[in-house]
């Protein structure tokens, strides 16, 4: 149908509309006019996609000198390649009624793992020995030396793209990865090249928050994209704990032993080049005189991403002196390195501030600030000089490079744990030293003044405040949206106490309560008993799974639970656990059902939607609070205390809840779909722990689910689970969760729809 | 009836049977019972007949033992021993027990199958009892035929008997109860060990490797429930344990359904993560503690338990979809090509379409709803068709539109005339239809009478068994031709001898009948008919056969 928001005509690829994804284009529409960044929570299954880009495309047709570009991040690789289809969809709906041949161009971008057609390259299983043996094929010094010595392997998907890929750009259309691949296959170009050449004048980018977020790749593969762009970030509310994966360093004693030999090959090669080709280092050292000041050029221009790990300063400096050359540069790292083992053979847990370790490292070994800063960029040089074939070896030198330029570039938002041994087995020395990020907005931060607009979205972003102050930015639209029902499809339950009135909660004092154990295994067992095919149950941890699982074992209950359904249990081995998954989709699929035992924080219950008979009733076994003993996790909580005025359990029950949400979430994946959301926790009865769900949970809460017995809780499932056993047809939910056309119209609707967008 | 010749295993006495007391005699091919006092069976079951034996719970007043035949019937022994009943009970539960696998194999499945078609199909039975009870053909040349016959024509009709899975809690259902003594009592059935057979293939071979030769089969089981196999929690160690190999077997199995992937790609968790991050960054390390060296001997215990928890649940699926997997979806037509890495590759993106298509489909916002269709899969297509039917939804028509249709068709007839040109003289149609009546010219070799007020209807039954059977033979004998193998010339002169052997033997005693109580003989000349031309057709064959080797 075509909508009229606020007088943009927006094809929408369907009959029929939700209002609250109406309501979800109002907000995202004033968004984009304002320019500014926005912050959406929409119930999973409500077509926030479809919304998304049906909008956004609609304001790139209408404005394509203000919008040049969506760029859409997301999760996973299959939720890339949903919403490369849900696009293909829309444009095809936007031909079918306009009548024009499709002049957008959309593509899929992924690791090479996903997108090489080499037969050798992809025939390798992980990511890491692609991207090494595909860099050994093409990387330009090696294609330089093909031209010496003919019988070097190269990668003639490559050849041909680089010979004649770049000048016909990629033909307007939706390529998912698989289309990449054909396409690549056909004329013989290497997709992932193609694609990464392409996404510089294609009008829609799919792709990984890491593309965006880690400054190691988003410097290789987003720098030049364009300023007037959209960023969406879908299923934003891990958002943070990327941003801190991409600019936290660990340094094991393997690291640094591996970092050795990294130096002696550096070592080795200089003087080997030495003997053959001085000349060579000669130009490097020039190049470094003339210091990065192309980079800063491209930068003031507002050509470049910038990149946080190159701060805006040296760029218009110099490489110090005293790394300049190869030699000096090795004998820096050198030194840098015994340093660091030094460091490693503590005795006791070292905690210490950026600043304090550089003035730590000037007195022992007089290796100053400036050229730690600028470790990171000499190494590549370096390594580029040297023709250095297979990068990956060189990870460790590379990771202690950019752990120096951070260190010395940031006095503020890292800390420094040095840990001589695991808290669990003190007798075993396996020193650490974690650099570890506190304060997210510095990954993101590039993004947030680079692109005009900004969108965080996800089902499951309660409380909508926080993230605006952890992320640092200052949002335009903060919007929640509830999920309107023709019928309560969701029915969150509180079980506080079993039977025998034991109260139930994973708190620490009482894991090991053979109480509290029994009485959950009685709620899975009464649960499996009542509930049709599918149940998903989530833990707090893995070990407390293992503790649980072993005891449940002991007393017979899940034998007794085998009765009723088969159990799958998520393992640490994630091929095991996909065979796990499988199989548990077959048992729901053949009616016989299954239980599936999971963690939260998984994989599992991150990236796994329990749709219709999959998932017809999530259990949260406990509040899943993150591991508090954790000396990284002390200090970032301080530091959220310090510099954004969070309090330490505000930040973990925030963080618990939402994860917990996540997890129940799952088992609702659209209106026709219903799930009971078992919540086996006396603490979630709290107010500060409800009032971090998101809404469209949150209103389904009554007070008399609060606090119920196991009992209780399965008269209230079979009561609700009797009624969605009766047909559901789209009538019922015409009018109500349910548009038409002519529906939308209506002044009385509008109203209504106005009401569905909650602002803080 | 019973002959003297035979071993009697065990006598038991004081067993009542309908409210009747009497004997219970265990023979070494069948079990017996007479009633007191009497010399004669009057109860008679060959263990080959036995399907199964069930006995009564312990905790029941009246001590029985329940004997469960092929045909479905069963007979119940009560053993009102008022002392010793349920140490005789079990005396012949035991015996029974090692006796009826022995006879188990002869009464295998494909037997059962032709018992059933029998029973359920009476035409089937009375051509069996015509043509293989009178030895006309051998039994084996009738069912070669039918059971061939029957599958290919309709396979679904009687091979889709839907096998039934197995319990995921057949394990639970062997809990142990302690016998006071300490000692443990398992309870095991015949069900169940079928159960652990299908979930488990390492134990059933294990079971037929050492059993009997090496153990018996309660040492088996007794070694079974006390091996660490069995228990899932406990760790491995020993290595006399002969189920040691099953575990390894296991875990092999295990393995290779873990490497061989996930059909599914949006399952698959490898595959999730676009890019992960490098070794050395991000906050959560990977959990060094999970290496084998510095486990604890209760963590790895757990993992184990999960695990197994894993490996039975899908070996139990496995057990309950049976062998051969029934492509449903476009999911599970990969399984079988799966071999090889690059085979999947080819197909992984049709499933991954489908599977991603059904991900993003909102079926509520679409418009026109069309219902999916599920192909009807019909067993017994006529019940289909001759249900209770509903009330069908027909075209009404006002009571003005029939009243104007009258008046139209009245119309029509007053103004009718006949367009006769081409049509025959009254006088030749009238010849011919006396010509055509009975004792007219064309049906002088028709009999007056209609067949069914001349004949009794015995004699019709027995005709009409007599036509089955001449049929079925025919058919046999005419499926020869062409005879192009050496096979076929054998069965082609066997079905001649066999076909002039129930003219003999069937056919003329019948004729004498009827010739007896003064029927008109002409009622066989069809089956004669149909006999000559099979002979003719034989002959021919024969006299072409001989001027050929000549």
């Amino acid at each position: 149908m075509k909508l009229n928001i606020e007088g943009l005509l927006v094809y929408f690829p369907y009959d029929y509309i939700y209002p609250e994804q109406y309501s979800y284009m109002l907000e995202l529409k004033r968004t984009l006019d304002a320019k500014g960044h926005g912050v959406l929570e929409m119930p999973s299954g409500t077509g926030k996609t479809i919304s998304l880009l049906s909008l956004i495309v609609a304001y790139q047709r209408a404005f394509p000198l203000e919008v040049t570009k969506l760029i859409y991040c997301s999760r996973t690789v299959p939720e890339i390649e949903k919403v490369v289809e849900e696009l293909r969809k829309l444009i095809e709906y936007y031909c079918k009624e306009t009548g024009e041949s499709n002049n957008f161009l959309a593509l899929a971008l992924s690791s090479r793992k996903n997108l090489c057609i080499h037969p050798e390259v992809s025939a390798l299983r992980f990511g890491k020995e692609v991207d090494g043996r595909c860099h050994s094929l093409t990387a330009s010094y090696i294609r330089a030396q093909r031209h010496s010595d003919p019988e070097l392997p190269a990668c003639r998907f490559y050849e041909e793209f680089d010979a004649v890929g770049r000048q016909v750009p990629l033909p307007p259309g939706v390529y998912n990865l698989d289309d990449l691949k054909d396409f690549g296959k056909r004329k013989g170009w290497c997709p992932y090249y193609l694609a990464r050449y392409s996404i510089l004048h294609a009008n829609i980018v799919v792709y990984s928050y890491h593309y965006l977020l880690d400054p190691k790749i988003a410097d290789l593969v987003s720098k030049e994209l364009c300023k007037k762009s959209i960023v969406v970030f879908d299923e934003a509310h891990n958002i943070d704990n990327v941003c801190i994966d991409a600019m936290s360093v660990n340094i094991t004693r393997r690291t640094l032993d591996r970092c050795q030999t990294n130096v002696d090959t550096l070592q080795t090669t200089i003087e080997k080049i030495k003997e053959t080709d001085t000349a060579k280092l000669r130009e490097e050292y020039r190049r470094l005189v003339e210091g990065l000041k192309n980079a800063n050029v491209a930068r003031e221009t507002d050509v470049y991403l910038s990149n946080p790990v190159l701060p805006d300063e040296i760029l218009k400096e110099a490489v110090p002196g005293s790394i300049r050359t190869a030699e000096h540069f090795v004998g820096f790292l050198r030194r840098f390195l015994e340093y660091l083992k030094s460091r490693l053979r503590v005795q006791h847990v070292v905690q210490e501030s950026a600043p304090q370790f550089l003035k730590d490292i000037f007195d022992k070994v007089c290796i100053d600030r400036k050229p730690l800063r600028f470790c990171a960029e000499r190494l590549q040089s370096l390594l580029r000089t040297l023709e250095i074939a297979d990068i990956a070896d060189f990870s460790a030198v590379t990771l202690i490079s950019n752990f120096a330029t951070l260190v010395s570039t940031y006095s503020q938002g890292f800390t420094i744990i040095i840990e001589p041994f695991e808290d669990r087995t003190p007798t075993i020395a396996n020193p650490v030293l974690h650099f570890s990020c506190m304060d997210p907005s510095i990954a993101i931060k590039p993004v947030f003044q680079r692109f005009q607009s900004v969108v965080i979205t996800s089902g499951t972003l309660s409380p909508l405040d926080i993230y605006p102050k952890i992320l640092d930015f200052r949002p335009v639209t903060v919007a929640s949206f509830t999920m309107t029902l023709a019928r309560t499809c969701l029915c969150p339950l509180i079980v506080g106490r079993g039977n025998d009135q034991v109260a139930l909660s994973s708190k620490f004092e009482t894991r090991e309560d053979f109480a509290v154990i029994r009485n959950y295994g009685n709620l899975l067992l009464e649960m499996s008993a009542i509930v049709p095919d599918g149940i998903v149950a989530f833990f707090v941890s893995y070990m407390y799974m293992e503790n649980i699982v072993a005891s449940w074992y002991e007393q017979g209950i899940l034998e007794n639970i085998q009765r009723n359904k088969l159990i799958f249990i998520e393992t640490q081995d994630a091929a095991e656990t996909s065979m796990a998954l499988e199989k548990y989709q077959e048992a729901c699929e053949n009616g016989r059902g299954a239980i599936l035992l999971s963690v939260a924080r998984g994989k599992v219950s991150e990236g796994i939607d329990f749709v219709h008979h999959f998932g017809r009733a999530v259990i949260m076994f406990g509040v899943p609070y993150v591991y508090t003993q954790s000396r990284i996790l002390k200090a970032r909580l301080e530091y959220l205390r310090d510099q954004f005025q969070i309090k330490e359990n505000d930040f973990l029950t925030f963080d618990a809840m939402r994860h917990a949400a996540q997890c129940v979430g799952r088992a609702i994946r659209g209106k026709t779909d219903y799930g009971l959301m078992i919540f086996a926790d006396k603490r979630y009865a709290r107010a500060d722990k409800r009032g971090k769900l998101p809404r469209w949970i949150q209103e389904h809460i009554s007070d008399g689910s609060l606090n119920l017995t196991v009992d209780e809780a399965v008269n209230l499932s079979k009561h609700f689970l009797r009624q969605m056993a009766q047909p559901f047809r789209q009538e019922d939910q015409l009018g109500l969760s349910l548009l038409t056309f002519e529906q939308l119209q209506s002044e009385e609707m509008l109203k209504k729809i106005s009401q569905i967008a909650h602002q803080t | 009836m019973a002959s003297l010749s035979e071993e009697v295993l065990l006598v038991v006495k004081k067993v009542r049977q309908r409210k009747q007391d009497g004997t219970l005699y265990l023979m070494a091919e069948r079990i017996a019972w007479g009633p007191e006092g009497k010399d004669r069976f009057t109860v008679s079951h060959l263990f080959a007949d036995i399907r199964c034996q069930k006995i009564s719970p312990d905790g029941k007043a009246k001590v029985q033992l329940q004997l469960v035949l092929h045909t479905g019937e069963s007979t119940t022994f009560h053993f009102s021993n008022d002392s010793s009943a349920i140490k005789d009970r079990d005396a012949a539960k035991e015996l029974l027990q090692q006796l009826l696998p022995k006879f188990k194999k002869k009464a295998n499945k494909e037997l059962e199958d032709k018992n059933r078609m029998l029973q359920e199909d009476p035409v089937l039975f009375q051509l069996y009892k015509d043509l293989v009870m009178s030895q006309v053909i051998s039994a084996e040349e009738f069912w070669a035929n039918k059971l061939g016959g029957v599958n290919n024509t309709d396979p679904a009709l009687y091979d889709n008997k839907q096998e039934v899975g197995i319990s995921g809690a057949f394990l639970a259902d062997i809990r142990p109860q302690t016998d006071g003594c300490n000692g443990l009592r398992y309870n095991l059935t015949a069900d169940i060990i079928e159960s652990i057979f299908r979930t488990y293939p390492a134990v059933k071979q294990k079971y037929s490797e050492n059993v009997p030769h090496n153990l018996t089969e309660k040492e088996f089981w007794t070694s079974f429930f006390q091996s660490h196999y069995f228990h899932r929690d406990r760790i491995n160690t020993g290595t006399q344990d002969i189920f040691s190999e099953c575990a390894k077997q296991d875990e092999l199995g295990l393995k290779s359904m873990v490497t061989q992937g996930v059909k599914n790609p949006l399952v698959d968790l490898l595959s999730l993560e676009d890019k992960s991050l490098d070794e050395g960054y991000g906050v959560r390390t990977a959990m060094p503690s999970t290496s084998n060296a510095n486990r604890t001997v209760k963590e790895s215990s757990n993992s184990a338990i999960i695990k197994r928890f894993n490996h039975h649940s899908a070996m139990v699926l496995a057990a309950g979809s049976g062998k051969g997997e029934t492509p449903t979806d476009p999911a599970s037509e990969t399984s079988n090509t799966n071999g090889n890495s690059r085979d999947s590759d080819f197909l992984q993106p049709r499933v991954k379409k489908v599977k991603l298509q059904e991900a993003i489909e909102y079926d509520d916002l679409q418009g026109e709803n069309r219902p999916k269709t599920v192909p009807l899969n019909l067993k017994k297509s006529d019940r289909y068709a001759h249900g209770p039917v509903p009330l069908q939804s027909q075209q009404y028509t006002t009571s003005q539109e029939i009243i104007n249709s009258v008046n139209y068709i009245r119309h029509e007839m007053a103004n009718y005339k006949p367009n006769l040109t081409q049509v025959l003289s009254s006088t030749a149609a009238t010849s011919a239809i006396t010509a055509l009546s009975p004792g007219g010219v064309l049906m002088q070799a028709g009999t007056q009478q209609a067949i069914n007020q001349m004949i009794p209807t015995d004699v019709q039954g027995e005709l009409k068994h007599l036509y089955v059977a001449a049929g079925e033979l025919l058919r046999h004998f005419w499926s020869c031709f062409p005879v192009n193998t050496p096979f076929l010339e054998e069965k082609v002169t066997k079905m001649k001898t066999n076909l002039e052997r129930f003219q003999m033997t069937k056919l003329r005693p019948f004729q004498e009948k009827i010739q007896r109580q003064y029927l008109s003989t002409n009622l066989t000349g069809h089956l004669e008919e149909m006999l000559q031309t099979a002979y003719n057709k034989f002959h021919a064959w024969q006299t072409r056969r001989m001027m050929r080797k000549t």
